[in-house]
């Protein structure tokens, strides 16, 4: 119950701390929506090409916004030297990082939800509850590994380099799945049920593995 | 049984020692002052100390408990105070220890009370990052004290302090065990029953309030 509480307690600092200074999610929504806009005229999407290019270029462009989200979690921490004031309370570390993954997961879902909009009124995808499924469920798995690791290189100077080469190999498989489901959504052959079935088998892979790994990460 | 005994205490950055061999034995209630210049090891034995950093080698107990293996049960007794503040510069003073209330499991009442223990009542509600420096200390002392703990370390305490600040470190030290670094002889001299001098690592001396005012 202690546990929940501190992770409560850290997920609203971190809320409300990017509700003042609005520095995190303005940017990353405008990013977002640059890079569909960037896409769009890059590819010449049209009806024809949709299917093939239009998950990729959703992914592509979450994928880099979750980075700088995810990084900033614990890089803004540092750079106010109040991580260290927090580990050294009584509170578990496992209890801190899931406090710091809740506040970036609904941070960046505060960007799909400008990002899938943005999708439909861009490209016609269709904006169904299978394809918010799919990027909130690949968002959850992708903030714990993302958060795990920007905890880890958060005291580095190359943290901005180190992060993405760490993170990205192992959210492939959350992007191979998302693309998957959202493929199928745009009409490709194939069901969105076995797509959205691995993307929860990996966010509970990786919840889990992540919370055991966080107590020696952020205890180091 | 001493609140801390450490024994060849080691530490290095890297090819570059940080401190070397110290031993230091604190008595339960008494007031240790860390001298030192910049580069002496002040803050890297503070550090160990609070348990914020291993050591390289040596042995560090507090209150009998062993600061390796017993690190999360010390935290509950020990009171850090950094050398930078590190409040959250968007939360408001209150929001602040309320926050550090939470994760340390204290009655929220503890937070009127140590604002006013510091004299921030009047600042409660503003944001610490609009607070001036000398505030921002007053909040990182108050955090650092909000769970009432029988150790404290001290990082440059009175930094950006007014004249005021002697009168509330005294206060903030009352009985419990502290270890206070500081560049400042005659704050060492006021606050200190004993001073450890510090010279690139090494103990180079320990003496009483008398030897310093000597």
């Amino acid at each position: 119950m202690r546990h929940v509480t501190i992770a409560l307690a850290v997920a609203r600092k971190d809320l409300l701390s990017e509700w003042r200074s609005r520095e995190l999610v303005p940017a990353l929504a405008q990013f977002l929506v640059l890079a569909l806009v960037i896409a769009n005229f890059g590819f010449s999407i049209n009806s024809d090409n949709a299917q093939a290019i239009v998950p990729g270029v959703l992914w592509l462009a979450l994928v880099f916004a979750a980075l700088v989200g995810f990084g900033r979690a614990f890089a803004a921490e540092k750079e106010q030297a109040t991580l260290e004031a927090m580990l050294l309370t009584s509170a578990a570390p496992a209890a801190i990082f899931a406090g710091k993954a809740i506040a970036a997961t609904l941070l960046l879902v505060l960007c799909e939800a400008v990002l899938l909009p943005a999708l439909a009124l861009f490209f016609g995808t269709p904006l169904t509850f299978v394809l918010a499924a799919a990027v909130l469920l690949a968002t959850i798995g992708m903030a714990a590994l993302g958060c795990l690791f920007a905890a880890m290189v958060a005291q580095l100077r190359a943290r901005e380099v180190l992060l993405p080469l760490l993170t990205l190999p192992l959210w492939i498989p959350f992007i191979v799945a998302g693309g998957q489901a959202v493929q199928v959504m745009m009409g490709a052959e194939g069901t969105f049920d076995q797509a959205l079935r691995l993307l929860i088998a990996f966010d509970i892979l990786f919840v889990v593995l992540t919370s055991l790994a966080a107590r020696f990460v952020l205890d180091e | 049984m001493s609140a801390i005994l450490a024994a060849g205490i080691t530490h290095w950055f890297g090819s570059e020692p940080a401190l070397e061999g110290v031993d230091l034995v604190v008595e339960r209630g008494e007031h240790v002052a860390v001298l030192g210049e910049n580069g002496a090891g002040k803050t890297t034995l503070l550090r160990i100390l609070a348990t914020a950093l291993e050591p390289s080698a040596g042995g560090l107990e507090i209150f009998g408990l062993n600061a390796h293996r017993e690190k999360r049960r010390l935290r509950t007794r020990i009171g850090y105070l950094p050398h930078q503040t590190g409040v959250y510069p968007a939360l408001t003073a209150a929001e602040n220890l309320k926050f550090f209330c939470d994760l340390r499991g204290v009655d929220k009442a503890r937070v009127a009370e140590m604002l006013d223990f510091t004299s921030l009542t009047h600042v409660a509600h503003r944001r610490a990052g609009e607070l001036s420096r000398g505030m921002q200390q007053r909040l990182a002392i108050a955090r650092a004290i909000i769970h009432d703990p029988l150790l404290l370390i001290l990082d440059e305490p009175d930094a950006s302090l007014d004249a005021g600040a002697h009168e509330l470190l005294e206060r903030v030290m009352g009985k419990r065990t502290v270890v206070f670094a500081t560049h400042d002889q005659a704050l060492a001299t006021r606050l200190g029953q004993r001073t450890v001098q510090l010279r690139r690592g090494h103990v180079m001396g320990t003496g009483s309030r008398l030897h310093v005012v000597r």
